[in-house]
């Protein structure tokens, strides 16, 4: 499988070229504007788009349970080597998702290939290349530790001097080594979630699946976390992660899907989602009725768009200075203003709205 | 789902599942092992020495001699089911060991008949142990014995079967205490092990038939005292045909619930 992980998309994707190939990026469906500009900057499928194997191809992907539609006809692809996340609030239908991908929970309809490979023909070939971290742990409090690991890679029939190798490799890797012999009852929330992570790296798999990777972590813990699956990227392992953290996905994913209400909304680099929805910056006014309508009046033409909530009025805009401005000119008295960066958290906002959807 | 989907099973990832069960059990076999048999042995001891001391004899044997054999049956019964209810339970519920294994190229199919190899392997290991024990107060009278355990297996198999029946329909742990008052301790009291069934009213007796227990007390007996007649073919191709026709059942059952 070509992958080209040297020029891998990283952190600091911003300062990034814009790489211009000539080779088009294949993408199966129309509505792919930004994934083609993701596939050019970050060459992923470079090296024979036309039959680079993508980890995941979703298409009109339904889930129904009983009465709920909890996926309502999604479609998605992964590329190779790339960490993509799904957004979205509780009842998104993220963890739905994830469970379908992981082979464990069958569709509805719709389609959904795994390596190349039917979700509901080849469960076991697919679940043999899959790692997965569930949201809750499922570790085996029946066995130590080490134990974790060794009969765990058993169901991948990986014989037991690779897996003794293995798990040593993974404990060290995740900082584990001296709980080797300790009861799972014995670890923190961190030191399991990243037991976790080790266990769904034992049969090294070429995709692995996290579902909320962090949530109930203190920062250290979701810090250090977060350090690992950065170098499992390094490393070329291709991620899907969920997670309501937008400085999570932010931090972590180089494309993001938000979901809400059992669809995809938008999709994109987090970068593109920002400049497309939001803008550079944020205006955080707090101001009553009817001064919020003066505000807007004259401040709307500067921004992309507005959102209040109760005394909160938001402007989204690339010069939030320059209105803020405007309103201290006007006279207007505000209890509160902030102008900050924009981030990912405005764009979910905007786009799955502010009030609680439970 | 379509309840006639075909299963997929692998013997080798039920065996990886089976060997799961044998890792965590070194950790508690002593203590287990011990505990679980405690209660034939007291039973052996109570009965077979107290009431043993006033019943003279039951079909020509010491009454220790006529319930020794049908302790054996009875503690192949008590760990099969309940591996299949209690611990089976928790791991699905507490422990969430089955949503493990799942993510990995094991399916359900593969995990319950998995389960099913453990728990005939924990009987057949207590049907050995309550033969050794049997066998040193000298109650073993016949070379037979050595086919104790492969009932022993065939044993654990039917109660795995129906303790996993019950644990699909279970909502909370609380309700596994049902499937041992309403079921196992009737069943232990009413198919012949410490009395013939013929002592009970002909509707008793015909419902005793339909009882696993009986069919295993009636091949495990003869063998152990060294009386075999063809009526063992009866009993053996009773227990023979409720594996044929059962096993599927939890297996649909646990798929069902499972699988969603």
């Amino acid at each position: 499988m070509p992958r080209s992980f040297d020029i891998h998309p990283s952190k600091n994707r911003v300062t990034q070229n814009l790489e211009i190939q000539d080779q088009p990026c294949v993408q199966a469906d129309s509505n792919s504007d930004s994934r083609q500009i993701s596939c050019l900057r970050y060459g992923i499928g470079r090296a024979n788009p036309l039959t680079a194997e993508h980890p995941v191809v979703a298409r009109n992907l339904r889930k129904t349970f009983e009465t709920i539609e909890a996926v309502r006809g999604i479609d998605f692809d992964v590329l190779p080597g790339e960490c993509f996340g799904f957004l979205g609030p509780n009842g998104a239908g993220k963890t739905t998702t994830m469970r379908m991908i992981g082979c464990v929970s069958p569709l509805t309809s719709g389609s959904l290939n795994v390596f190349g490979l039917d979700t509901s023909k080849s469960m076991r070939e697919i679940k043999q290349r899959l790692g997965v971290v569930p949201q809750e742990t499922n570790l085996d409090e029946e066995l130590p530790v080490e134990e974790n690991l060794t009969v765990y890679a058993r169901f991948f029939n990986i014989p037991s001097n690779v897996a003794v190798a293995r798990a040593k490799e993974q404990l060290s890797f995740m900082e584990l080594t001296e709980k080797r012999t300790a009861k799972v009852s014995e670890l923190s929330g961190g030191m399991r979630r990243r037991l976790l992570i080790s266990r769904a790296m034992m049969n090294e798999p070429d995709l692995l699946i996290l579902d909320e990777p962090t949530t109930g972590l203190d920062p250290q813990a979701r810090h250090l976390v977060w350090d690992k699956l950065f170098e499992l990227k390094k490393r070329g392992v291709t991620q899907i992660v969920t997670t309501h953290y937008m400085d999570e996905a932010q931090e972590l994913c180089d494309r993001v899907a938000i979901m809400d209400q059992g669809r995809i909304i938008d999709e994109g680099t987090p970068q593109d989602l920002i400049q497309k929805h939001i803008g550079r910056e944020v205006l955080e006014v707090r101001v009553s009725e009817p001064m919020r309508s003066q505000i807007l009046a004259f401040s709307l033409s500067m921004a992309k768009g507005h959102d209040s909530f109760r005394d909160l009025l938001v402007l989204y805009t690339d010069e939030a200075e320059r209105v803020l401005e405007k309103i201290k000119g006007s006279g207007i008295n505000t209890d509160y203003t902030l102008v900050r960066r924009s981030s990912l958290e405005d764009v979910f906002l905007k786009l799955t709205g502010r009030r609680l959807t439970e | 789902m379509n309840p006639f989907k075909p299963f997929s099973f692998s013997p080798k990832q039920a065996f990886r599942v089976w060997q799961r069960e044998v890792s965590v059990y070194k950790y508690v076999y002593k203590s287990t092992i011990i505990s679980n048999l405690m209660d034939p042995l007291i039973y052996l001891v109570a009965l077979g020495f107290g009431l043993g001391a006033y019943v003279s004899s039951i079909h020509g044997l010491p009454y220790i001699q006529f319930i020794a054999p049908g302790l054996i049956a009875s503690s192949v019964m008590n760990a099969a089911s309940y591996e299949t209810t209690i611990n089976t339970f928790v791991r699905i519920h507490f422990d969430r060991v089955y949503e493990a294994m799942m993510a990995t190229p094991v399916t359900v199919e593969d995990i319950v008949v998995g389960e099913i190899m453990w728990a005939m392997t924990r009987s057949t290991i207590y049907s050995i142990v309550m033969l050794g024990v049997v066998t040193a107060l000298g109650l073993t009278h016949s070379w037979y014995a050595v086919f104790v355990p492969l009932i022993g297996a065939m044993g654990g198999m039917m109660f795995a079967v129906l303790g996993l029946t019950y644990t699909s329909f279970l909502k909370s742990i609380d309700q596994s205490n049902f499937y041992f008052t309403l079921f196992i301790t009737p069943l232990f009291l009413f198919s012949g092990v410490f009395y013939p069934i013929d002592a009970l009213p002909e509707i008793v007796k015909t419902i005793a038939f339909l009882s696993p227990l009986y069919h295993l007390v009636e091949i495990i007996r003869p063998l152990v005292i060294g009386n075999i007649g063809y009526g063992i073919i009866v009993h053996l191709a009773w227990v023979i045909a409720f594996i044929l026709i059962f096993t599927a059942v939890p297996v649909n059952l646990l798929r069902k619930k499972l699988v969603k």
